[in-house]
C-alpha cells in the first residue's frame, strides 16, 4: 500500500513546526511517555511484529546503500569523489542508539531514529523531485524506503504499545532543508543517506 | 527735490528686497544634497538598494533633478562605477535607485556616496552640483558566519550565452582552495587576500538540473559549493495571430519556442494585450490564448503578446479587423447521394457565420489520392454540387473546405467522405495474342491476354469468354468461359481456319470482343534469324512490310527465355509502323532475347515476317566448351567441343581462341601467336573465326612431350575464362607399331589358351591320353616299319576270359578298402572293380585266346618280362597308397606300387581273386627287362600281366568309361596270338 506524497510533505513541514513551538525540542528527544499512560492502537498487532520489525530492518538494510549510490550519483560531480567530505554521516542532532540496551529502550529509540529518517527522507524526495526531476529510479527507491519505514514506525509503535504500553514517544527532526541553497539541499541529503546507511546497519543487528 | 528723493529711495528699497529675493532665489539648490542615504543589500538579485531622500524643495512642487552616484569596492578610493540617476523629485519625496552589481555582493565591501544637482529649466543657469554625500558601506560578509569558505553566488540564473562572475571567500588566507566546473578546474581573479573572483564568459546551457560549481580547500575536509542554473533564453514568440471563427471569441496563437523552465523556475508566462480596449489576460496556455469579443462589434483589435521569466521578456504584435480573420468552421454532414458509374451528388452543411456571411467552400474530388476535379460552390448552410466525369467502378474521395467568401484569411478544417461508384462493362477489348504449336500432330493455340487496366474494366471482372468460329466448316460457335484469374487458355483445334472472340465479362456485361484469326498451318517459320542490337532504352526493332495489306504488326518475344514458361511479351503496331522499341524491366545483359514479328493480315491473321535475336548487352562467356581429345598420335591430336551450343551464351558467339602452350616447345606453330594470360605465363594462341567449327587438330607436335591446350570461346564482350587447361602427352613414334604387333599376339595367345582350356579334355585325349591308343602308338609304327607286318594289337574283345573264380572273398578286406578311401563312392564297391574291366560274359562258351597286354607306353617293364602273368589286384594293397588318388599321377604312382605289391605279395597266397585265362599269347619284348623273379602263372603257361584299376580309383566318367574301355577292345586283325 502507497502512502501519498502528502503525509511527507506534512512530516516535510512538521520540522518548522518544531522549530517554531518548540525550540529547545528539535535536537533532542523527548522523554517517553510515562508507563501508565493509556495506551491503545487503532488495530491489533501482528502476533509475529518482532520478526516483522527485524525483517523491515534487514530490508532497509539490504537497500540503503543502493540508495546512498544512486543519491550521490544522481547529484554529479563533486559527490560521487568526494563522499568522505559532502557525505560524511556527521548528523549532529540524529536520534541516538544504544545496542546494548533493554528491547524497549531500543524499540523507542529506535522509533527516534525512524522517525527522524522518515522526516529527513521526506525532504529529501520533495527535494529531488525538483532538482533531478528525471532520476527516476532514486525517487523510487527513496519513496520505497519511506513505505517501508511508515511500516517499522507503525510495527514499533504497535510492540511499545502493546508490550511496554507506551502510547507516545517524543520525536525530534532533523533541519528543514527548504530554506537552503541547492547544493547545501544535496550536500544534506546526501549526509542524511550516509548516517542512515551506517545506523541502520547497526540497529539491523541489534535486532 | 525732496520727492524724487523719496522716489528714488523707494525704488532703490523696492530693487534692493527684489535683488534679496533673487538671491535668496538662486543659492536655493545648495541644501538639496542628497540626505539619508541607506545602502541595502538583496543577495537574491545582487542588488545594492540606496534610498535617500532631498529636503528642501521650499519654493516647487517638484523638480527634476539629477542625482550622480559613485560605488567604490573594498575601498572608498576604489571607485568602481560612477552613474547618472534623472529623475523628478517633489516635495519631501524619498528616493530610490538599484545598482546590480556583477560580483557577488557578499564577497567584497561596497561603499557607495552621490550629489545632486538641478536639472530643471526652471532654474537657469549656472547650475551647481551640490556636496558629495558622505560614504556609506555596504557589507554582506558581517552575517556569513565563520565557515573557512564561502562561495558565490548561490542558485544563480542566468540566461544562456550572458556572463557570470563566481568568486569566493575565504576566511584563512593561507588556504590552497581549488576551484571546478563540470570536472575542469577554474581560475580566477585575486581581488583580495582572501577573495578570488571567477568570470564566465557566454554560459552555455548544459542541463536544466543545474551546474554543481565547487571550490576545496586542499588538505582539507572542505568543499563549498554552489549550482549554476542556466536557462535556454526566451524566444519571442513566432507566427502569432488571431481569429475567430465566430465572431465571439478570438483565438491568439503562437510557436512559444523553446521551453525556458528549471528547477524551482517555471518556464515562461504569457500575456495579451489589447491596446485599444485597454485590456490584458494572463494566458491559460503555452501557445494559445482566448479573447472575448466585445459584443459593441470593436472593429479594429491591436493585441501583444509578452512572454515573460524571471530573466526578462519578449513580446510581438499584430494589429488586424476582426472581419478579416474569419476561420470558418470545419463543414459537417458530407453525404454522396445518387451515385452511378459515372455521376455522384454530393451534399454538406456549414456553421453559419453571421447573417449576412457568405461562405466560399472548395469541393476536392481526389482518386488514389490525386485532387481530380476542384469546385467552388458559395453557400450561406447547405452546400450541394453534382460531380461527373466519374469512372465507374472506382473509388473516390469527396472533400470539402470552407473560408470567408469576402475576406480570405484561412480555410476551414475538411471533412471527407469515400464512395465507390457503380460498375459499367469494360470499355476496352482484351489485348489477345496466339502461340501456335502442333500437340501430337494436332495443332494446339494458346491464347494470351493482358488484364484490362482498372480504367478500362470498369468493374471486376467476373471471366471471360472464349468464342471459337470455324472459318472452313461452319458448325456453330463453341464457347469457353475461362475464369478471372487466367490469363490464357489453350485450345485444341484442327487444320482448319478458326476465329476466335475473346471479351472479358463484369457484373455490368462483356467487353468489346478481341477477335484473332488462327489456322492450323503455323505458315512460313523459316525465316532467317537477325541480330538487333540491345540499347540502355531496351531493343531496336525494325522490319520491312511484306504484303502492303497488314492491317497491325506484333512483335512477340519472352522475357524470361531461359525460364518454362517464358513469359511471353507481345506488342502491337500499327500497320503503318515498322520500327519500334522493345523494353522491359525483365531485361537483363547476358541474355539472349530472341524476338518474332507479325504481319496481322485483313483476316486478322497473323504471318511471321521476321525472326530477331540479340542481347542487351553482351558478356564474355562465363564457362569454355568441354573439348575431347581424340586423334591422339606422337605429332597431332584432334579437339572437339561439338557439343557446345553458341545460342545459348552471354553473348553472340564470334569465334573461339586456342591455346597451346608446352615446356618443350618455346616457338608457336603455325598459325598460332604469342599471348599472355592473366597470370603473366605465355602461351601460344590461334584463333578459330568460325562460331561453328567445333574441332580443331594440333598439328606438328613433338612426340613424347606434354601440352596443354585451352577453347575458350569470345563474344564482342570478351574471351572465357583462361583459367583450367587440359593435359595431353604425345606418345613416341614406335608406339603405335608395337601395338599393332603385340596386341595381335597377345590376342591370339589368349585364344589358343581359351582353346586349349575348353577343350582340355579332347586335347588330352588327343596328345597324352592317361592310356594311350596303341593305334596310335609311335611304337607301333616303329615295330611296323621294322619289318613285322604281323604284328597287331590284341582287341579285348577277343579276350574272353573262361570264368571268374572267386578265391576267397573276405568282408574285412571291403570295409578295409572303404575306411582307406573315403573319396571313393561307397555303392561302387559294392562290386569288385576288375569286374567291369574284364568281359565276363556267361555265355561267352567259345575258347578265346589269353590275352597279353603289352603297354609298351606306360608299362614297358611289365610288358618286357617276357611272361604273361596272372596278378590279381585286391582292394587290401590300396590302403598303403599315401595320399589321395585323384591325380592321374597319383593314380599311376598307386598302379605301379600295387603291381609291385602284387609281384611280390602274390605269391604269397593272398590274393582273393584270380583272372583266369585259357590262352596264351607269344612272349615278346625284350627280356633283359624282366624282373628277377616272375611270378609263375599257375593255369596259364604264358600270361602277361593284367591290371584291374578299381573303379573308383580310376573315376572315369561315363563317357570315360567307354574311352577306358576303348583300350580294351582290340582290334581283331590285330590282337597276338
Amino acid at each position: 500500500m502507497r502512502v501519498p506524497g502528502k503525509l511527507w510533505s506534512v512530516l516535510g513541514v512538521v520540522p518548522l513546526l518544531l522549530v517554531l513551538h518548540w525550540k529547545h525540542g528539535a535536537g533532542s528527544p523527548l522523554p517517553i511517555t510515562p508507563v501508565n499512560a493509556t495506551c491503545a492502537t487503532r488495530h491489533p498487532c501482528h502476533s509475529n511484529l518482532m520478526n516483522q520489525i527485524r525483517n523491515q530492518l534487514l530490508q532497509l538494510n539490504s537497500s540503503a546503500n543502493a540508495l546512498f549510490i544512486l543519491y550521490y550519483t544522481a547529484q554529479g560531480e563533486p559527490f560521487p569523489n568526494n563522499l568522505d567530505k559532502l557525505c560524511s554521516p556527521n548528523v549532529t542532532d540524529f536520534p541516538p542508539f544504544h545496542a546494548n540496551g533493554t528491547e524497549k529502550a531500543r524499540l523507542v529509540e529506535l522509533y527516534r531514529i525512524i522517525a527522524y529518517l522518515g522526516a529527513s527522507l521526506g525532504n529529501i524526495t520533495r527535494d529531488q523531485k525538483v532538482l533531478n526531476p528525471n532520476a527516476l529510479s532514486l525517487h523510487s527507491k527513496l519513496n520505497a524506503t519511506a513505505d517501508v519505514m511508515r511500516g517499522l514506525l507503525s510495527n514499533v509503535l504497535c510492540r511499545l504499545c502493546s508490550k511496554y504500553h507506551v502510547a507516545h514517544v517524543d520525536v525530534a527532526y532533523g533541519p528543514d532543508t527548504s530554506g537552503k541553497d541547492v547544493f547545501q539541499k544535496k550536500k544534506l541529503g546526501c549526509q542524511l543517506l550516509g548516517k542512515y546507511k551506517q545506523v541502520i546497519a547497526m540497529v539491523a543487528q541489534a535486532f | 527735490m525732496a520727492l524724487f528723493a523719496v522716489f528714488q529711495t523707494s525704488f532703490l528699497l523696492a530693487l534692493l528686497s527684489l535683488r534679496a529675493y533673487q538671491s535668496e532665489v538662486l543659492v536655493e539648490p545648495l541644501p538639496l544634497t542628497p540626505e539619508s542615504l541607506n545602502v541595502s543589500i538583496d543577495s537574491a538579485h545582487q542588488y545594492l538598494n540606496l534610498q535617500w531622500s532631498v529636503h528642501s524643495l521650499a519654493y516647487y512642487q517638484e523638480l527634476k533633478m539629477l542625482f550622480q552616484i559613485q560605488i567604490s569596492r573594498m575601498k572608498t578610493s576604489n571607485v568602481i562605477w560612477v552613474g547618472n540617476y534623472s529623475t523628478v523629485v517633489k516635495r519631501d519625496p524619498v528616493l530610490h535607485w538599484s545598482w546590480k552589481s556583477e560580483l557577488p555582493l557578499e564577497c567584497a565591501t561596497h561603499f557607495v556616496r552621490m550629489r545632486s544637482r538641478v536639472d530643471d529649466a526652471k532654474i537657469p543657469e549656472p547650475r551647481f552640483w551640490s556636496n558629495w554625500s558622505s560614504w556609506k558601506e555596504a557589507d554582506a560578509q558581517k552575517s556569513l558566519g565563520r565557515d573557512p569558505l564561502f562561495l558565490f553566488p548561490k542558485d544563480k540564473l542566468v540566461e544562456e550565452g550572458s556572463n557570470v562572475t563566481i568568486c569566493y571567500m575565504s576566511r584563512n588566507q593561507q588556504d590552497n582552495i581549488s576551484c571546478y566546473l563540470e570536472g575542469q578546474q577554474i581560475h580566477g581573479e585575486q581581488l583580495d587576500s582572501n577573495v578570488s573572483a571567477f568570470k564566465l564568459n557566454k554560459v552555455s546551457f548544459i542541463r536544466k538540473t543545474g551546474t554543481n560549481i565547487f571550490c576545496k580547500v586542499d588538505q582539507k575536509d572542505v568543499i563549498k559549493g554552489i549550482v549554476l542554473f542556466v536557462s535556454k533564453v526566451l524566444e519571442e514568440p513566432k507566427d502569432f495571430s488571431c481569429e475567430t471563427q465566430d465572431f465571439k471569441t478570438l483565438t491568439c496563437t503562437w510557436d512559444p519556442g523553446t521551453d525556458t523552465s528549471l528547477p524551482k523556475r517555471s518556464s515562461q508566462s504569457y500575456t495579451l494585450f489589447e491596446s485599444f480596449s485597454g485590456k490584458k489576460i494572463l494566458c491559460e496556455h503555452k501557445n494559445s490564448c482566448n479573447w472575448q469579443v466585445d459584443s459593441d462589434s470593436q472593429e479594429m483589435y491591436n493585441f501583444t503578446l509578452v512572454a515573460e521569466n524571471a530573466l526578462g521578456n519578449r513580446s510581438v504584435s499584430v494589429l488586424f479587423s476582426l472581419t478579416h480573420r474569419v476561420h470558418p468552421k470545419t463543414p459537417y454532414n458530407l453525404f454522396l447521394k445518387n451515385v452511378s458509374g459515372t455521376k455522384a451528388t454530393v451534399t454538406w452543411k456549414v456553421h453559419p457565420i453571421g447573417n449576412y456571411s457568405t461562405l466560399l467552400c472548395q469541393l476536392d474530388l481526389l482518386g488514389e489520392g490525386n485532387v481530380i476535379q476542384q469546385h467552388n460552390v458559395s453557400i450561406k448552410e447547405n452546400g450541394e454540387y453534382l460531380l461527373s466525369e466519374l469512372e465507374p467502378d472506382t473509388e473516390y474521395m469527396a472533400r470539402v473546405r470552407c473560408a470567408d467568401a469576402n475576406h480570405f484569411w484561412k480555410w476551414s478544417g475538411s471533412i471527407s467522405q469515400k464512395f465507390i461508384t457503380a460498375e459499367a462493362a469494360p470499355s476496352e477489348a482484351l489485348d489477345v495474342w496466339r502461340n501456335v504449336k502442333s500437340v501430337s500432330g494436332r495443332p494446339t493455340v494458346t491464347l494470351f491476354w493482358k488484364p484490362l487496366s482498372k480504367l478500362h474494366a470498369n468493374g471486376k471482372i467476373l471471366s471471360y469468354n472464349v468464342t471459337v468460329e470455324n472459318l472452313d466448316r461452319p458448325s456453330g460457335l463453341e464457347v469457353h468461359s475461362v475464369p478471372a484469374t487466367a490469363n490464357g487458355t489453350e485450345l485444341t483445334l484442327d487444320q482448319d481456319s478458326y476465329q476466335i472472340h475473346v471479351t472479358a465479362l463484369n457484373s455490368a456485361g462483356p467487353s468489346p470482343a478481341s477477335v484473332i484469326v488462327v489456322s492450323g498451318d503455323p505458315g512460313n517459320e523459316e525465316v532467317e534469324e537477325e541480330r538487333v542490337n540491345g540499347t540502355e532504352d531496351g531493343f531496336s526493332v525494325s522490319w520491312k512490310p511484306q504484303s502492303g495489306k497488314a492491317i497491325g504488326y506484333v512483335v512477340e518475344w519472352c522475357d524470361h527465355p531461359q525460364d518454362l514458361p517464358c513469359d511471353l511479351q507481345w506488342k502491337n503496331l500499327s500497320s503503318n509502323t515498322t520500327s519500334t522499341v522493345i523494353s522491359s524491366g525483365a531485361f537483363r545483359p547476358g541474355v539472349r532475347y530472341n524476338f518474332r514479328i507479325y504481319e496481322i493480315s485483313t483476316e486478322r491473321m497473323a504471318y511471321l515476317l521476321e525472326k530477331k535475336a540479340g542481347y542487351l548487352k553482351e558478356l564474355a562467356p562465363s564457362d569454355n566448351p568441354q573439348v575431347v581429345v581424340s586423334n591422339l598420335t606422337s605429332h597431332s591430336f584432334t579437339l572437339s567441343w561439338k557439343d557446345y551450343s553458341t545460342d545459348s551464351q552471354l553473348g553472340f558467339i564470334q569465334g573461339y581462341y586456342v591455346y597451346l602452350r608446352s615446356k618443350a616447345e618455346k616457338e608457336c606453330h603455325p598459325g598460332f601467336k604469342k599471348a599472355t594470360l592473366p597470370d603473366k605465363s605465355a602461351c601460344c594462341q590461334h584463333r578459330i573465326d568460325n562460331p561453328e567449327q567445333k574441332t580443331f587438330v594440333m598439328e606438328n607436335l613433338q612426340p613424347e612431350s606434354v601440352y596443354e591446350f585451352l577453347v575458350t570461346p569470345y563474344t564482342s564482350a570478351g574471351s572465357g575464362p583462361l583459367d583450367a587447361f587440359t593435359k595431353v602427352t604425345t606418345p613416341d613414334e614406335y608406339s603405335h607399331i608395337l601395338i599393332r604387333i603385340i596386341l595381335p599376339m597377345i590376342v591370339c595367345v589368349l585364344l589358343i589358351m581359351i582353346t586349349c582350356y575348353l577343350k582340355s579334355q579332347w586335347m588330352k585325349e588327343k596328345c597324352y591320353p592317361d592310356i594311350p591308343d596303341p593305334y596310335k602308338s609311335n611304337v607301333l609304327s616303329l615295330i611296323k616299319s621294322k619289318e613285322n607286318p604281323h604284328l597287331t594289337i590284341m582287341n579285348v574283345s577277343d579276350c574272353v576270359p573262361d570264368a571268374i573264380e572267386v578265391i576267397h572273398k573276405p568282408e574285412g578286406s571291403k570295409i578295409q578298402f572303404l575306411g582307406a578311401s573315403k573319396s571313393l563312392t561307397e555303392t561302387e564297391f559294392t562290386k569288385p572293380a576288375y569286374l567291369y574291366l574284364l568281359p565276363a560274359e556267361k555265355n561267352y562258351s567259345g575258347p578265346g585266346p589269353c590275352i597279353c597286354f603289352e603297354n609298351l607306353t606306360y608299362n614297358e617293364a611289365a610288358a618286357d618280362s617276357g611272361s604273361c602273368g596272372h596278378f590279381p589286384v585286391t582292394p587290401e594293397a590300396l590302403p598303403g597308397q599315401p595320399g589321395p588318388l585323384t591325380s592321374p599321377e597319383n593314380l599311376l604312382k598307386a598302379l605301379e606300387k600295387n603291381y609291385m605289391n602284387s609281384l611280390g605279395e602274390t605269391a604269397a597266397g593272398e590274393a582273393s581273386l584270380n583272372y583266369v585265362s585259357q590262352l596264351a599269347s607269344q612272349m615278346s619284348g625284350d627280356k633283359d627287362s624282366l624282373p628277377a623273379n616272375p611270378p609263375e602263372p599257375v593255369l596259364c603257361s604264358e600270361y602277361k600281366m593284367q591290371m584291374a584299376i578299381p573303379l573308383g580309383l580310376a573315376s572315369p566318367p561315363p563317357a570315360e568309361n567307354s574311352g577306358l574301355s576303348s583300350t580294351t577292345p582290340l582290334d581283331q586283325s590285330e590282337h597276338y596270338r
